[in-house]
């Protein structure tokens, strides 16, 4: 098992990082999808401060994540160009809403003048001060890159899954 | 040595004077736009403020007569409001400060002692919703001209202490006890 990439395999880090993130990404889309909703209660309360510090750790993991894709190659994907073009897209997609959502939220608690906590370890600085119209407009960002952001994990999941039990290749066990 | 009325009235009344002055310390006013009451207090961790936007009160202070100082301030409770609105139409419910059935709360000190200089503690009561709740203010007063102070200090309370937050939110995981209340005030003589 490699530590780092190869030019035709992912290495532990890379998989580890992939995984660790999918379920927390998903988690926290369940999470925000489920308590928005909510009448305002202590567990409302509760379930906003858990997605704001578990949003803030996927903001951590994905800046590491980045730092070691550019540290490493990317193994080769052997496709045709379109479908190459189109998992590669995808890929990069990926990257924005990871720092998006992470950086919407971290606005909407901002605008909310109500400051978020890392776990108990620090308070983060508000991004802009205090204001009810632009925390709106945040929250709407956060609402639509939350949408765009299910649609490509779809979109994702689907070829992996299509490449696994269609094509039958290797690109899904490379993951694993 | 002649005796003269006039002398003696004098005499008098030096020796009155102090109990002429000892009738009020004087009376100061706040000035409405150049106060504030604001409170900070802790959920999940990190820090959330809210100001009263209404407050009124009578001020009789003189650092040389402490003894005859005293203060009550009165604070419009509908007047609550933060940067969020859903955090502010929370507050006003029965559940915290339950405006509709206590639409004051009401600060009251008679006894006032220095602690250094230019600062001061106020002890007192302090009612929101229908608790009453010894209180003690440190603040520091800085003249800003003849006529005119800035009063300036803080106190931290214990929410529960006054019922604020019912039911599931008496538990203090989420929302902490304590709540730091500043205020700035700056008040003119009459």
């Amino acid at each position: 098992m490699l530590i780092k990439n190869s030019a035709d395999q992912y290495g532990i880090i890379a998989i580890f990082l992939h995984w660790l993130m999918a379920i927390l990404i998903i988690g926290l889309l369940a999470l925000g999808l489920y308590m928005v909703p909510l009448p305002i209660s202590h567990a409302k309360l509760k379930l906003y401060g858990w997605h704001k510090e578990y949003g803030l750790l996927a903001l951590g993991l994905v800046a590491l994540r980045l730092i070691w894709r550019l540290l490493n190659i990317t193994p080769r994907l052997t496709l045709p160009f379109l479908e190459k073009l189109a998992a590669r897209t995808v890929h990069w997609a990926f990257y924005v809403f990871m720092f998006a959502m992470p950086i919407s939220g971290w606005l909407i608690t901002s605008a909310a003048g109500l400051p978020a906590s890392f776990f108990g370890l620090f308070v983060l600085p508000n991004l802009v001060s205090p204001n009810e119209e632009s925390r709106m407009l945040f929250e709407e960002i956060h609402q639509w890159l939350g949408y765009g952001l299910i649609v490509t994990i779809l979109l994702h999941a689907s070829a992996a899954l299509k490449h696994h039990f269609v094509n039958k290749d290797d690109i899904l066990r490379r993951m694993l | 040595m002649k005796f003269r009325i006039s002398q003696a009235l004098l005499v008098l009344l030096v020796f009155l004077l102090p109990l002429f002055a000892n009738a009020a310390a004087p009376a100061w006013q706040i000035v409405p736009n150049e106060s504030s009451i604001t409170f900070t207090g802790i959920q999940n961790d990190a820090p959330a403020s809210g100001k009263f936007k209404k407050f009124s009160g009578t001020i009789h202070f003189d650092p040389d007569r402490l003894n005859e100082s005293k203060v009550r301030i009165v604070i419009d409770m509908n007047s609550v409001s933060t940067s969020y609105s859903d955090f502010t139409s929370t507050l006003v419910t029965e559940d915290w400060f339950n405006v509709k059935l206590f639409p004051e709360a009401i600060f009251e000190a008679t006894t006032l002692k220095k602690t250094g200089d230019s600062q001061y503690q106020a002890a007192g009561t302090l009612t929101i919703r229908d608790k009453t709740v010894p209180v003690t203010l440190s603040f520091e007063s800085k003249k800003l001209s003849e006529t005119k102070a800035l009063v300036k200090g803080n106190t931290t309370l214990k929410r529960t202490m006054f019922g604020i937050g019912q039911g599931e939110w008496a538990d203090t995981d989420a929302i902490k006890d304590d709540v730091q209340v500043n205020f700035n005030m700056t008040a003119a003589r009459k």
